[in-house]
């Protein structure tokens, strides 16, 4: 256990983010759902009671039958806002002080820093890098991310939850959300700084990012295990699996999606052309996690093997 | 409602929070600004303390310099000057103050008064000279034009503070007002200084006969400086050199470096921050206005946040401050191709040992080596220049044949033809440049050195047994030599040593007979051998550190062998051909009908009249002893050994399959680089080129397995690689699983903590610079021949017995021997001043043969009475140019030499001179050697005929005036002559002859001895020997 190279790393000023990002994050999808279930208690609670229902919409907890039903935004909400605006200036404030921008020396053009690391926003790209195609993982990923992020409101017919926390009325987008975000790109985040080291190899937390070390790995093309030759045997081959990966990946999500009986009353809603927009993009993301998977466990590098692109 | 049931939302109240947190972000916010203020920026701090402590050290410092200096303003000389000058200011005083009246009461005001309307009427008429210069239209330009008129023409009214009424004028009047004004104060300023001279005159004298006779500041500079102090703010000082674009912020802390009053760690209450630099001469030389900090010290010049970030000390930082034990690397990056640097000691030591321990034979370092690289140059250019020869006969050829042509016209036939004999002469030109290099080339084949000795020679010098045992570990053999330890298994020292034994040239060397050892070692320890050699072990080691210890060589040399060496160290068992690569026999001389010669008459190759190396490449020179004594002192060598040691056998040595294990051993550790080898003449140096290897970035140093030590242990750093590298340079194979022929190679060189803190001073200045290439130490003058003089004079070891510049000491000043009153004057001649005493002629005719004589060569050609001798060191003609060059540079004589005119002695002079010579006040024949051998066994100064040939006159002249001055310690009597009329008078009685002679005694004796001749000689030892 090397705790030096642990505390180096830890204490790196780049990586102060990271390390507020592992327990900031957690701690508010916590209490978010802390919230988002009490709030489902007291809904149920009026859904049981009409006669209450009539008379209490205010969806927050905790709350009393005798409490207003609405506060305004002045001064209940901005007097809040305003104590956190003051909390958060100390914090930067303290922050700037006490840590320096993380100046290096003058850049060199004939070295590269080794490991050499995007941003801390960026790292999650870069993780990326390691299971794509960089056409792929530079490129259409990146590209397909933010695409995505515009569609949800096109695509969201859901027309619960708005300005009250819960989950029972919006498990679906909760669930992707914390798929798309928590598990992929915030560990993605957390994986590149605390766990590339030199050569970008893996290396876990507490020991020695030594430069000298060396690995044995050979990855290969799924094509290549099957002993298919050529290019376009190969080409077929692989968007043959590919292909076959999109057509089981939305049926399965299809079963899922159409489970409950609420989110069935939600699909009704969705045009054609709403669910399979919706359907490209959970069966991209969902590609993530996959590769990343037979890439590791198998130590497959692409399954679509092509002079243009690789997938 | 109680108050628990009250909604929170609503009811709760934030004032408490609000109240806490604005609190904190007020105190946050002072933090900030405390931060801004003081936190980030602990130089104001250092300033603070620094007018405290200084201003507490200038009290004292002014008590104890006050005494002495009150003694002085009390001594007459002092009051004298104080007085005069009173009286002299006095005198001055009614017409200066008349003048600052006018001045100031008249003058001065009137302008003031009038300067104002001037001015504004001036610039009116400017801007409206610009619109005309801008304007398109002639009409707008003439209307301007007349606009002009009319502001000249304007009349204003002044007010003058001298006059009741208001004048007034128009332009031209008041311009020329102000002038004729201006012009009258200037000259009313002229005519003060005029009167204050004198008395400004006696104040800078009286103050320079304080300032001269006070060691530390006086009282009156430290006021100066107090003053400074009291007026002190709080500031960045920085050094910024525009061009080189530097910013040096070093003296917002270090507030003393340049302070007039020398301030010490103590002085300063132990703030080692605050004293000023240590070497003043050295920021003489390197003004910091111009030079700044960082580019000698290393260090972030700009960076004021931290003491670690402006040292550099930040891992970020590539080029931090050198430490103190290395502070001379900052001298390498522009003294890069100097061997001696003044005032660096400690790079000078590096650098010696990184070519005298042979570190050059595995790394290449620009201008280390020199001669091998200037060998491929000057075949290049012989090259080149062949080439341009060829292009311009045949480019000649074209135009002669284009000229003869019918259809050229008649004036291009003629440009054709004269452009062709232009060609033709400079290509002839060029042969003459040729010539120059192919006798450069030729003599370059002689100054090519290695650092150990031929191993071709090894069959005929060396006990067989004795290699091995060597190989082993050479430095427990014989400490402190210059072979390094290899780390060899025993395997390998079996191949290497039979390669070593098979490789060597097979001889017949003759059999000498044995010679007497108690005059061998007689010869040894005083003819010189020791300036270079040592002898003896432990603390009984006397003698110089140049070359090997020779206490046990009698263990591992053949006696015969070692009286060819000493008699001659240059000779060879058999000539090397650079051309066919190999080594000629008597076979190759025989098929030419050749007598089997070679020496440097005979340096041409039989078989293709190439140059041959013919000389062992030993800097070791001749000492042109006759065989008898070389046989002394080599049986004298012989008998240095340790009592019973024995040597297992070693018949393996002459196994063949042995022999190309060890060639590929031998040429696997570089052994090439130091040694002459058999095969391996043309070897390329092993190991990694070390011109810039201080500035490589860090992760190309290969720390191996031992980076993360090194980075917990603080020495990831070039400094920090080097040093351990030095100190075990297999270090960097701690823990790896490497084959044997992959491990580090780089063999132990046992250095001492000096000497790898030398190395790497030497090391880590070594680097690309970070001023511009115009900051580098080139120059063209004679200061370059000084530069190229220290390679040659380091070579030879010329310092082992001479001293060449002021502070150095030879070897004979440390041997015991020469401690002894009577041998004291038996050690070599010092050099300092030799440019300026010798004839530059005579130097280079003397460093070619010191004996003087073709023929009577065992002998010193100057100094006879001198038992150790100037050695014959074979120079090339290159080496001579560089050391004659270098001796006059160093004396900033005029070059090229073009001798002084004397006047001629009449017959009563040289009469009058030679009585002088053999009075009885002046006996200079009972020192100097006059050519009879009775005589000159006992003298010991040189010998009066050579003078003329060897001296300066004015050099000869300054040194009979005062030779203690030039020579301290020297037997010649100083205080010879005195000034008398404005002339020298000799001391002592002079003869009657003297009587009425009213020229100078010394010229008169300068005259003489460089119209002297052996006749003269003769008439002075007869007329000497009459009384």
């Amino acid at each position: 256990m090397d705790l030096n190279q642990l505390w180096t790393i830890l204490s790196t000023a780049d990586n102060v983010p990271i390390v507020l990002l592992l327990l900031v994050v957690p701690f508010y999808t916590w209490y978010g759902l802390r919230q988002s279930f009490a709030n489902d208690r007291l809904i149920a609670q009026l859904e049981g009671n009409p006669e209450m229902a009539k008379t209490h919409h205010r969806k927050t907890q905790p709350w009393r039958p005798e409490w207003a039903r609405e506060v305004h935004v002045w001064p209940y909400l901005l007097r809040i806002e305003f104590l956190a605006a003051i909390i958060l200036t100390i914090i930067l404030t303290v922050w700037s002080i006490v840590l320096n921008a993380p100046l290096e020396e003058p850049a060199n053009p004939t070295l590269t820093m080794n490991p050499s690391k995007a941003p801390w926003y960026f790292l999650g790209l870069q993780e990326m890098l390691v299971y794509f195609d960089p056409w792929m993982s530079g490129v259409v990923m990146p590209s397909l991310i933010i695409i995505g992020l515009m569609v949800i409101p096109y695509i969201d017919t859901n027309p619960l939850g708005n300005g009250y926390y819960t989950f029972k009325q919006r498990k679906w987008a909760i669930l992707t959300f914390i798929f798309g975000f928590i598990v992929l790109w915030v560990s993605m985040i957390v994986i590149g700084t605390l766990i590339r080291g030199p050569g970008w190899m893996w290396f876990w937390p507490g020991t020695t990012w030594d430069h000298n070390r060396l690995i044995f790995e050979v990855n290969r093309d799924l094509p290549d295990i099957f002993g298919i030759h050529g290019m376009w045997p190969k080409f077929i081959f692989g968007a043959v699996v590919v292909g076959a990966y999109c057509v089981a990946a939305a049926i399965g999500l299809h079963k899922l999606i159409t489970r409950t009986a609420f989110n069935r009353k939600i699909y009704a809603r969705m045009s054609v052309l709403q669910y399979t927009v919706m359907q490209i993009f959970l069966v991209t993301m969902l590609s993530l996690p996959v590769k990343i998977l037979i890439r590791l466990l198998f130590r497959i590098k692409y399954v679509l093997v092509s002079p243009w692109f690789n997938i | 409602m109680s108050d628990q049931e009250k909604d929170p939302v609503v009811h709760s109240s934030l004032s408490k929070p609000l109240m806490i947190s604005s609190a904190l972000l007020v105190l946050t916010l002072a933090w900030g600004l405390w931060d801004e203020m003081y936190g980030i920026r602990p130089w104001k701090g250092y300033q603070a303390r620094f007018v405290k402590a200084y201003s507490r050290y200038l009290k004292t410092a002014a008590g104890g310099e006050a005494e002495v200096e009150k003694q002085i303003r009390a001594s007459s000389e002092y009051r004298r000057l104080d007085g005069e000058m009173n009286v002299a200011e006095k005198a001055a005083t009614p017409a200066a103050s008349a003048i600052d009246k006018k001045i100031n009461q008249e003058l001065v005001p009137n302008i003031l008064a009038l300067n104002d309307p001037f001015q504004e009427v001036r610039s009116h008429i400017g801007s409206l000279t610009y619109q005309i210069e801008v304007s398109h239209s002639e009409s707008s330009k003439e209307s301007l034009r007349k606009e002009i008129l009319g502001l000249r023409a304007e009349k204003h009214d002044v007010a003058l503070p001298g006059e009741p009424q208001k004048r007034s004028m128009d332009f031209k009047a008041m311009s020329d007002q102000l002038q004729a004004w201006k012009d009258e104060k200037a000259k009313l300023l002229q005519q003060r200084v005029d009167l204050m001279k004198q008395a400004t005159e006696l104040r800078t004298q009286r103050d320079k006969y304080l300032s001269d006779r006070i060691a530390e500041a006086s009282t009156s500079t430290i006021g100066a400086v107090q003053n400074s102090l009291d007026k002190f703010d709080i500031r960045i000082r920085q050094i910024h050199v525009k061009d080189v674009d530097l910013v040096d912020r070093c003296e917002s802390c270090h507030l003393g470096t340049r302070e007039p009053v020398a301030i010490t760690k103590a002085a300063m209450g132990g703030e080692q921050v605050f004293s000023s630099h240590p070497n003043k001469e050295l920021l003489k030389l390197h003004d910091p206005e111009k030079f700044g900090c960082t580019p000698c010290h290393g260090g972030n010049g700009a960076a004021l946040s931290s003491v670690e970030k402006s040292h550099g000390y930040n891992k970020f930082w590539l080029w931090p401050l050198h430490h103190k034990e290395n502070i001379e690397a900052g001298c390498q990056q522009c003294h890069a191709k100097e061997a001696v640097t003044e005032m660096a000691d400690t790079l000078n030591a590096g650098r010696e040992i990184f070519r005298l321990r042979g570190c050059m034979g595995c790394h290449r370092y620009e201008a280390f080596d020199r001669e091998a690289d200037e060998i491929s140059s000057v075949n290049q250019q012989i090259r080149t220049l062949t080439q341009q020869k060829a292009e311009w006969k045949r480019e000649a050829g074209f135009d002669e044949q284009k000229a003869n042509s019918p259809k050229t016209s008649d004036d291009e036939a003629k440009r054709l033809l004269a452009h062709s004999n232009d060609l033709k002469v400079r290509a002839s030109g060029i042969d003459a440049k040729i010539e120059q290099l192919d006798m450069r080339s030729r003599s370059l084949i002689r100054e090519v050195k290695k650092i150990g000795p031929s191993l071709k020679e090894a069959r005929v010098k060396l006990k067989k047994e004795w290699i091995p045992v060597w190989l082993k570990d050479p430095h427990q053999w014989r400490p402190g030599t210059k072979m390094p330890t290899f780390r060899l298994d025993d395997g390998e020292i079996r191949a290497i040593s039979a390669f070593v034994w098979q490789s060597g040239v097979k001889a017949d060397l003759p059999v000498q007979k044995q010679g007497d050892a108690a005059r061998g070692q007689e010869a040894f320890e005083t003819r010189g051998c020791m300036a270079c050699h040592s002898m003896g072990e432990g603390t009984g080691k006397q003698g110089g550190t140049f070359s090997a210890n020779l206490s046990r060589e009698g263990e591992k040399a053949n006696y015969d062998y070692l009286v060819r060496w000493v008699h001659n160290p240059r000779q060879r068992s058999a000539p090397y051909c650079t051309f066919e690569k190999k080594d000629l026999t008597a076979a190759d001389y025989q098929a030419k009908g050749l007598p089997y010669v070679f020496d440097l008459e005979h340096s041409k190759c039989p078989n293709d009249g190439h140059e041959l190396q013919v000389q062992q490449m030993t800097p070791m020179p001749s000492l042109r002893l006759t065989e008898d004594e070389a046989r002394d002192i080599a049986t004298y060598l012989m008998t240095r050994k340790h009592d019973n040691q024995t040597y297992a056998a070693a018949d393996y040595m002459d196994d063949a399959n042995l022999k190309n294990q060890g060639l590929a051993l031998v040429r696997n550790y570089g052994c090439a680089g130091c040694h002459e080898i058999s095969g391996l003449e043309e070897e390329q140096r092993i190991g990694t080129e070390l011109t810039k290897e201080g500035s490589k970035p860090i992760e190309r140093l290969d720390f191996a397995l031992l980076g993360h030590k090194a980075e917990a242990e603080e020495w990831y750093t070039h400094k920090g690689f080097f040093e351990h590298k030095l100190e075990n340079p297999a270090v960097y194979d701690t823990g790896k699983e490497k084959a044997k022929q992959d491990r580090l190679k780089m063999p132990n060189f046992n250095l001492s903590k000096p000497e790898i803190d030398a190395v790497t001073t030497f090391l880590t200045g070594s680097v690309d610079a970070s001023v511009p290439a115009r900051y580098f130490y080139n120059p063209t003058d004679a200061r370059q021949d000084i530069i190229d003089g220290w390679w040659v004079i380091r070579k030879y070891n010329c310092m082992g017995c001479h001293k060449v510049h002021v502070g150095q000491s030879t070897t004979f000043d440390g041997m015991t021997k020469y401690q002894d009153p009577d041998w004291k004057d038996q050690r070599p001649p010092t050099l300092i001043g030799e440019g300026s005493r010798v004839n530059p002629e005579w130097l280079m005719r003397f460093l070619n043969n010191p004996a003087l004589s073709e023929t009577d060569t065992n002998r010193d050609g100057v100094r006879q009475y001198l038992k150790a001798r100037m050695p014959t060191f074979s120079f090339s003609d290159g080496e001579i140019r560089k050391l004659v060059r270098f001796f006059e540079a160093l004396s900033s004589q005029a070059q090229p030499f073009i001798p002084e005119k004397l006047e001629p002695l009449s017959e009563t002079e040289r009469t009058m001179a030679r009585n002088l010579f053999t009075s009885e006040g002046a006996p200079c024949l009972k020192c100097h050697m006059t050519g009879d051998a009775k005589h000159d066994s006992k003298a010991t100064a040189p010998n009066f005929t050579v003078a003329r040939e060897r001296l300066k006159p004015g050099w000869t002249k300054r040194w009979m005036l005062d030779p203690a001055l030039m020579s301290p310690g020297t037997a010649m009597p100083s205080g010879l002559f005195r000034m008398e009329n404005g002339h020298n008078v000799f001391t002592g009685p002079t003869p009657p002859s003297f009587n009425g002679y009213n020229k100078d005694h010394a010229d008169l004796l300068v005259r003489y001895m460089f119209q002297f001749t052996p006749e003269e000689l003769g008439r002075l030892r007869s007329s000497a020997g009459a009384k």
